[in-house]
């Protein structure tokens, strides 16, 4: 259940409620924003009228970006690469982070650091000499390269994430465990890795967001228009200087809807119901 | 301490361990060392292909040019502010929804928005949003308050206005980050405090921020590092850095080096000291924190 | 290119594949910025697309960059006489070498007027602003006018250059060293300048994005800007006219677009049977026919002297006044100090309009600031 075990009652409850409205309204007012924008004709950016939805609005900015845009292909591309590059890091992080949490071996705090280190550095500085890189190892124009790379963006974060996050569970549990007579691996797998849960959500959520999202590397890797992700088509919206706005806004907005279902399926585990509170002591 | 003593079982530690930084080496280290070896050339548009190493030379450039360190005081109060906001508003968010309240779910999913939309059209539509003339911020202060700020026309006015940007960008990460750590602290503890007597703000300051800080600090320490050297927000907010190149951090400045002009050495010089500066800060922090210690 | 326009170039792509089946043609695309800094690491890496097609401000540093091969030697010289030589010359020479072939010149500022507002464009300054005082009213009385005369991203350099040519001055001299602390050029600020705050007929904050909002809403009579805007508006239903930006007073001249041909550059690391192939896609693309589709389509100017007087261009009154304009514009460069010569000039001109700095004090640190980069990025 739920941190604070008192019951929300009186000005305590209308406080909380007015905060979370308030931050609600900020957080999706942009987003109304962007949604009018694709329902203006014309490809206006900027209007003098605050109203959301625009007296002369139209679908027709959707209509066009799935009929007449290879929207759905780019959407395909994206769901497979960053479906790919979720279950690796996950996959990885999840092993990974409970070695760093439970084995105090030579090399430990040296490559938590590096891991960090790796996150410094501008990323725009890395991209020519990892382009060269990925050229000679065959990975031009196609998923590899991609997934290995996006792979490494979110590897940083989830390592530690799972880390930290094992680091809350206690010990003792995986000393009962051994005393069941269960080995290390299966100790890891049925008794501390559903306890991860939260944990693991967070990592498969950020893994997929960032490989979602990403455009530079995916910009020059990938030259085949059939291979193209989606925000490499979002951009194909730009020209010159003028934008299509209107078409730009309808993809932002389509784009941001699978993160969402995604958010809401893992949520479930955000908070989960698992409580420690029958361990003592 | 949280160490398990299966010594025999090093071989598992090490195929736990081995993917993950498989990858990163791959992905990472030969363009590190790459930049570190141009960074001691000249390399630019004139000589390219046909550099010449060049020792310290695009050190000290990067280190006397007059502005170098204004902007590094400038990323710095990006950099602080924004974690301020960031883990402040993302917490504090984490802990109402952690409560009994009705319609969590849907308070939830409309405070992740931020985080799901494609940061470029968000980013633009806040740049619109602070235009003085049809922006909606200034529409709405003048119905309220009957003031307009010119934001984009003044350095601070800009500074703010991605500042604002950033931190509705950034904040829902926070939350999200508090709710899973939340998760893990069981409610036992606080039953027994109740029992204790102990005030909500003891329990928070002795339970929660405690059991907190191993989730957060990853989180924040990576924060820190991504605010430092989120190039995106600020260049797309102020338009490459205007009113005349006043709105820049650090990294925007390193890319206008680099792939504007191709002064590749010079750049990679600078990032070199970005580098530098991020690690000294990691290594201080991770170790005050001790990150890797046990909480129980 | 405008998404009409890269339709047109698949068709033609399919149709000229028709004729050599063992090889597929297909375009990238990618707004100019990106595509050559694509272009540039794919090339530098030993790969990228066989052909880039962009404006030729870009083969200054390509070929510093040894990203582009010189073209002389794959076009005999009776096909490139076919290319226009005044009132610009179409194919790009840099440092002795062919490095473009173009298929359309232009990319220049105009005025554009909206004619259910102004039938006729003023000539000169001074009747832009007499119609300018009539045209700005602040119909809702806040203080702050909701109709402007003219509206244009006059913050960015590119915008404003052509008033200092207007001016008598330029921005380098024939050497290519920048020439920016210039009574010119003080003078051409100063005209901007008071435009928003001594005659008030420009908005005081106005960006690329804002201008084309007042434009587009009928909220400013007039913009200036290119033809690669001019489709959105009429795609809007918006009735427009083009004309020269008009007459400095003081001088009597014309102001100076900045005009640049568009065309087809070679990857350096093509070779063999895939460059000869290039070569003949080059000549298939730069053909009458094909220009002239471009031009029915997007109001283009071709670089073909055959298809620059054709009846088609000659009697549609948009590109007719295009060439208008460009005949009093002046070549873009495509020396790489153009680009520095731009962001020198950037942050002192944009402080002339917060006020931080005086025309005569921006232009001496323009200066300045044009001499510290190529100083720097020369070294």
């Amino acid at each position: 259940m739920a941190a604070g075990v008192k019951k929300l009652s009186g000005i305590r409850k209308v406080i909380a409620y007015a905060v979370l409205s308030l931050f609600s309204l900020f957080s999706i007012y942009p987003i109304l924003v962007v949604f009018s924008i694709s329902l203006r004709p014309g490809d206006r950016l900027l209007s003098k009228s605050l109203a959301i939805i625009p007296h002369n609005y139209t679908f027709q900015t959707y209509v066009d970006l799935f009929v007449h845009q290879p929207f759905l292909r780019w959407m395909m591309n994206s769901l497979i690469i960053s479906v790919a590059v979720t279950v690796f890091a996950v996959s990885l992080a999840a092993t990974a982070g409970y070695a760093f949490s439970r084995y105090a071996f030579k090399l430990r705090d040296a490559s938590m650091m590096g891991l960090i280190m790796t996150q410094m550095f501008p990323v725009t500085m890395l991209l020519l000499p990892l382009f060269i890189m990925l050229i000679h190892i065959g990975a031009y124009d196609s998923y590899w390269g991609l997934i290995i790379a996006y792979s490494a963006t979110a590897l940083p974060f989830t390592v530690w994430q799972m880390k930290g996050y094992y680091d809350t569970i206690p010990f003792s549990l995986e000393e009962a465990a051994t005393i069941d007579g269960a080995g290390p691996l299966v100790t890891f797998y049925r008794v501390i890795l559903p306890l991860a849960l939260p944990a693991l959500a967070i990592t498969a959520l950020f893994s997929f967001m960032t490989a979602w999202s990403e455009y530079l590397v995916a910009a020059v890797l990938i030259q085949d228009q059939d291979l193209f992700t989606l925000p490499m088509g979002l951009k194909m919206f730009s020209s010159n200087m003028e934008v299509a706005w209107g078409l730009y806004s309808a993809g932002a907005i389509v784009v941001s809807i699978p993160v969402v279902i995604l958010f809401l399926s893992l949520s479930r585990w955000l908070v989960s119901g698992l409580t420690l509170g029958s361990v003592k002591g | 301490m949280n160490t398990l003593s299966y010594t025999k079982n090093n071989r598992l530690i090490y195929l736990y361990v081995m993917p993950a930084m498989i990858v990163m080496a791959l992905v990472v280290l030969y363009p590190f060392i790459y930049n570190v070896v141009i960074s001691f050339t000249d390399m630019n548009l004139t000589h390219f292909k046909d550099y010449h190493f060049s020792g310290l030379r695009n050190y000290i450039g990067v280190i006397t040019e007059s502005t170098f360190w204004y902007f590094f005081f400038k990323t710095v109060l990006w950099t602080v502010l924004n974690l301020i906001f960031h883990v402040g508003i993302g917490v504090m968010l984490a802990l109402i929804i952690n409560e009994n309240i009705k319609g969590k779910s849907v308070f939830r999913t409309l405070l992740i928005l931020p985080w799901a939309v494609p940061q470029y059209i968000t980013a633009l539509t806040w740049r619109g949003m602070f235009n003085s003339e049809y922006g909606a911020i200034n529409l709405l202060l003048d119905k309220l308050v009957g003031i307009q700020v010119p934001w984009l026309s003044t350095e601070w006015g800009a500074f703010a206005a991605c500042l604002i940007t950033n931190i509705w960008l950034g904040f829902p990460f926070m939350m999200i980050i508090a709710l899973g750590g939340l998760q893990s602290i069981p409610s036992s503890l606080y039953e027994a405090a109740e029992i204790d007597g102990a005030s909500r703000w003891t329990q928070f300051k002795n339970i929660t921020v405690p059991l907190l800080k191993p989730v957060m600090v990853p989180a924040i320490t990576l924060g820190v590092i991504w605010t430092f050297n989120n190039f995106n927000v600020v260049w797309l907010v102020s338009n490459g850095g205007e009113p005349a190149d006043t709105t820049h951090i650090l990294v925007s400045w390193v890319y206008k080096a680099g792939f504007t002009y191709f002064r590749m050495g010079y750049a990679a010089a600078f990032s070199m000291i970005i580098f530098g500066t991020l690690l000294i800060f990691g290594w201080k922090f991770i170790n005050r924190t001790k990150a890797t210690e046990n909480v129980y | 290119m405008r998404p009409i326009e890269r339709s047109l170039l698949d068709s033609l792509l399919h149709k000229f594949s028709t004729s050599y089946p063992q090889y597929s043609f297909r375009q990238l695309f990618y707004a100019p910025e990106e595509a050559r800094t694509n272009f540039i690491i794919s090339s530098l890496a030993g790969k990228g697309p066989a052909l880039l097609h962009g404006a030729s401000d870009n083969i200054g540093p390509m070929v510093e960059l040894d990203v582009i091969r010189p073209m002389e030697d794959l076009f005999d010289q009776s096909y490139l006489s076919r290319f226009l030589e005044k009132p610009f010359p179409a194919n790009t020479w840099f440092r002795g070498h062919l490095y473009q072939i173009a298929d359309r010149i232009g990319n220049h500022l105009c005025l554009v007027y909206n004619k259910d507002i102004i039938k006729k464009p003023p000539q000169t300054f001074s009747e832009l602003i007499a119609m300018g005082k009539k045209l700005t009213r602040d119909d809702n009385h806040d203080g702050k006018p909701d109709h402007y005369a003219l509206a244009w991203n006059y913050t960015e350099p590119f915008f404003a250059i052509p008033f200092i040519g207007g001016y008598g001055g330029w921005i380098f001299d024939s050497q290519f060293h920048p020439t920016l602390n210039t009574p010119a050029t003080v003078k051409a600020a100063q005209l901007i300048y008071d435009l928003a705050n001594k005659y008030k007929i420009i908005p005081k904050e106005c960006d690329y994005e804002v201008a084309n909002a007042l434009f587009k809403d009928g909220l400013s009579a007039m913009i200036i800007n290119g033809p690669w805007s001019w489709g959105t508006y009429l795609k809007a239903g918006m009735h427009i006219g083009i004309s020269r930006i008009p007459r400095i007073d003081e001088t009597g001249l014309w102001p100076t677009p900045l005009v640049s041909p568009m065309g087809y550059s070679i990857n350096k690391n093509l070779k063999g049977a895939k460059l000869k192939m290039v070569v003949k896609l080059v000549r298939f693309l730069t053909s009458v026919d094909t220009e002239l589709r471009f031009t029915r389509l997007g109001a283009s100017i071709p670089s073909l002297t055959q298809a620059y007087n054709s009846p088609l261009v000659k009697n549609d009154s948009l590109i007719q006044h295009s060439i208008d304009q460009m005949m009093v514009g002046k070549r873009m460069p495509v020396v790489t100090e153009m680009r520095w010569i731009f962001d020198a000039m950037r942050p002192a001109y944009q402080s002339i309009f917060t006020g931080r700095l005086s025309p005569k004090e921006a232009a001496q640190k323009m200066q300045d600031l044009a001499e510290k980069l190529i100083r720097e990025n020369r070294e």
